[in-house]
């Protein structure tokens, strides 16, 4: 039998997939928002995998509320993202400069 | 008293009272959805003085609905206690108050959609839930509806690049913060086995895992964030400055507001027996804020940009409070921030007014020059209201960082005073140098008068705080009985 | 046996599938990859017993949420060979501090102990699968232990919609609409104009 950390280990390794991914990717903010996707989903198997061996349905209800909020973020971050498009042509994150200090 | 029972209906119906300023805030966004929706943009200032109504309407009944005692409901998710409802008034006031700010600014920019006073509600929806969450689960709801509102509201001049580009940076970076916060939700969720609050408290009274104090960290770290607290304030700046002046103004009051006292409960309620743990991070972010906020402030041109770093500032004598633990740090919070969100709308409502004769609006502080010739009663306004930010002695402001520093010497944390002193010092110095501007240096531009809305708010705001000015005794005895349920 | 297999499979996939999602030049990929990822925790949901969400996530998350990301991405026409260029000298610092986090992940997933939770904590325990399915529990306390937080997550979706709606939605002037209440209204008089045109001459229009 696969024992809990080893789930905790998968999840763990695509919330650090995610992380780098926001922070090392310089070019396109679109993969910026799916990196932030993989982190929800690091968060989501952590959750259901605590629920499974906890015996404890309340991880999974979690997990729900999470899927339904990370749909809503990315539905807000996707519009967000076509109205700077539209204002710049571009979704580099190196021309995210138009303020300095 | 705690209703932990699995739901039933009559349950239900004896439990709604208690989530009633809840209820109202959703209703009438909806229903002023709609009335948007039929009359289209010329409803718009309608919709504004009817989500302004509403908002009041709700934060009264916080307060007249509060119990005597915390009362936890819908199975340990949500509590109705003195503190949540004292915050919940005072987000009300700011949010509304800034709301009708937002007016003129707004039919003067095209921006005047019905769709943005009904975001800032639904914001203030979220903050509510926020200020009353009393397990994990409510807490990131509560966060995600305020914050995916105000990441609207910083993109909503969708024309203008700067705009659109505070969006996304605010996006980006908020998404992230509640990736860390949900990451670290789910830690103490699987370390603890519950999400409520007050079971988490048991268990770490009785054991502290690894997993617990991993998960405590990325949660602080996470609502950091979320009250632009150093050293998780870089995007403050940049969204204060690109999103539209009013969307600004909003941001620096009733969420600063919902977050500090977020942040409290947290620390507080779920974490109360792992002080220790907490407390080396809250005092360190409260330095960082502290020196950050006051020193980077001093080089800033741009009138937004300085209000930023003041704003960051401000949460660090926020967090100062916290760190001043359940007996003393409720009381001296809750006055703290309250005096601070009414200042800052002040503030704000001074920047929002400020408008030469062709129409551009100002936004450097070289463009305040000669404010006093031009308009002798705006510079009057913004002269107090820097003032009382300063901490000057008759002035609200005062009071704020005077209940802090109180608090502090009740627990003997005496060096966070000297650098809260320290740092309002260093403050001080760019808030004169506003001051010297405004009534010393040679006028650039005349200002026009500004329009009804605003004019009335700005009188409000000052009228309010010249008010707690001479209430403070009774804003502090109100803050006691608010902040007394920790102790 | 076989769960150990599949777990081992799976979870290669989608942790191979998930660094693709970053590294992919092509951000088209990027999204398939992304699919791919949330099609082989489905799979790991499946194995931890939790049917309903394994379906939520290829239903919400595949059917809604990845297809969005496609049709952004096609919309928003970027010139895909310059996008990656440089990417690599980031790489190095990156890849340290991601490698050091998930060490610390690992040590803090490995100390956990079951019997440090107490029993009373467990607020909604998992009823047996012979007896209950997995969806009918978790609806059992969605909508009565979770009901304010379950109406909350709707205006949660709520305010995305109106926040969609108020960045993007344009109404274009000077283009022509259908109106359908004219076009039924129309009576045969505004429609029909009897004439009687002489021979040779026709009709003016």
């Amino acid at each position: 039998m696969i024992g809990l950390s080893h789930y905790l280990a998968v999840a763990a390794a695509l919330f650090t997939i995610g992380v780098f991914g926001i922070f090392v990717n310089r070019k396109n903010v679109i993969v910026i928002l799916m990196s932030v996707e993989l982190i929800l989903l690091a968060v989501n198997i952590n959750l259901v995998a605590f629920s499974s061996f906890l015996g404890d349905l309340v991880g999974q209800v979690f997990a729900m509320f999470v899927l339904t909020v990370a749909a809503a973020e990315a539905a807000v971050g996707l519009a967000i993202l076509v109205v700077y498009f539209r204002n710049r042509g571009n979704i580099a994150v190196e021309d995210l400069n138009l303020m300095k200090g | 008293m705690s209703m932990n029972q699995t739901m039933t209906a009559e349950l239900f119906f004896q439990q709604v009272p208690y989530i009633l300023p809840e209820i109202t805030l959703a209703a009438g966004a909806l229903i002023i959805v709609l009335i948007g929706a039929f009359m289209g943009d010329r409803g718009s200032r309608l919709v504004t003085w009817l989500c302004v109504a509403v908002m009041l309407a709700a934060g009264a009944m916080a307060v007249l609905h509060m119990p005597p005692e915390q009362v936890v409901v819908f199975s340990g998710s949500y509590a109705a206690d003195g503190f949540s409802a004292y915050a919940k008034l005072i987000i009300a006031l700011t949010a509304s108050s800034a709301l009708l700010l937002s007016v003129d600014f707004l039919a003067d920019k095209k921006l005047d959609k019905p769709e943005f006073p009904v975001l800032a509600m639904l914001a203030t929806l979220g903050m509510f839930i926020m200020v009353s969450a009393h397990d994990l689960i409510a807490l990131y709801v509560g966060v995600e509806m305020q914050s995916l509102a105000l990441y609207v509201l910083a993109a909503y001049a969708r024309d203008d690049a700067k705009s659109s580009e505070a969006g996304l940076k605010y996006f980006v970076l908020g998404a992230l913060s509640s990736g860390l916060l949900l990451y670290g939700c789910s830690l103490v969720y699987g370390f603890t086995g519950s999400v409520k609050f007050d079971v988490i408290s048991a268990h770490v009274a009785a054991s502290r895992d690894i997993g617990v104090i991993f998960g405590l960290v990325f949660i602080l770290c996470g609502l950091a964030f979320k009250m632009s607290a150093a050293p998780f304030h870089m995007w403050t700046p940049d969204v204060y400055e690109g999103s539209p002046t009013v969307s600004t103004a909003f941001f620096a009051s009733a969420p600063k507001v919902a977050a500090a006292v977020l942040f409290a409960r947290v620390c507080f309620e779920a974490f109360g027996p792992a002080q220790k743990d907490w407390l080396g991070i809250v005092v360190i972010m409260a330095l960082l804020s502290m020196v950050i906020g006051a020193l980077f402030a001093l080089q800033q041109t741009n009138i937004k940009r300085l209000l930023a770093y003041s704003s960051i500032a401000n949460m660090g004598y926020a967090l100062v409070a916290i760190a001043c633990g359940p007996e003393f740090g409720p009381k001296a919070l809750l006055v703290f921030v309250s005096i601070y969100a009414v200042t800052s709308v002040g503030l704000f409502g001074v920047v929002l007014s400020l408008r030469t004769a062709d129409g551009e609006r100002v936004e450097t502080i070289a463009g305040l020059s000669g404010l006093s010739r031009s308009n002798p009663l705006l510079a009057a306004a913004l002269t107090m209201l820097l003032f009382s930010v300063m901490g000057i002695p008759p002035l609200a402001g005062f009071f704020g960082k005077w209940e802090i520093i109180l608090a502090t010497s009740s627990v003997g944390l005496l060096p966070l005073a000297i650098a809260l002193i320290l740092a309002s010092v260093v403050s001080a110095f760019y808030y004169l140098r506003i001051i010297k501007t405004v009534w010393f240096d040679e006028p650039v531009a005349t200002m026009v008068p500004v329009g009804t809305a605003t004019a009335l708010t700005l009188t409000g705001a000052t009228f309010v705080l010249a008010a707690l000015t001479l209430l403070i005794g009774l804003v502090g005895s109100a803050a006691t009985i608010a902040g007394a349920g920790f102790s | 046996m076989i769960a150990v297999a599949a777990f081992y499979i799976l979870s290669a996939i989608a942790i191979a599938s998930a660094f693709m999602v970053v590294v992919a030049r092509n951000p088209v990929h990027s999204v398939l990859f992304l699919i791919l990822t949330f099609f082989t925790s489905a799979g790991l949901f499946v194995l931890l017993g939790a049917e309903f969400l394994a379906m939520l996530l290829i239903v919400v998350y595949v059917g809604a949420v990845a297809v969005l990301f496609l049709f952004v991405v096609m919309m928003l026409d970027i010139d895909f060979a310059e996008l990656k260029a440089g990417f690599l000298t980031y790489l190095p610092f990156g890849g340290l501090i991601a490698l050091i986090l998930f060490g610390q992940f690992v040590m803090v997933g490995g100390a956990w102990v079951e019997k440090s939770v107490a029993a009373a904590s467990i607020a909604a325990p998992t009823p047996a699968a012979a007896a209950v399915s997995n969806a009918e529990a978790i609806g059992r306390i969605l909508y009565t232990d979770y009901i304010f937080l379950f109406q909350a997550a709707g205006i949660v979706l709520f305010i995305a919609m109106v926040g969609a709606i108020a960045l993007t939605l344009r109404h274009r002037d000077g283009i022509r609409r259908q109106n359908v209440t004219a076009q039924v209204g129309r009576t045969r008089e505004q429609g029909v104009e009897m004439t009687d045109p002489k021979p040779g001459q026709g009709v003016v229009l």
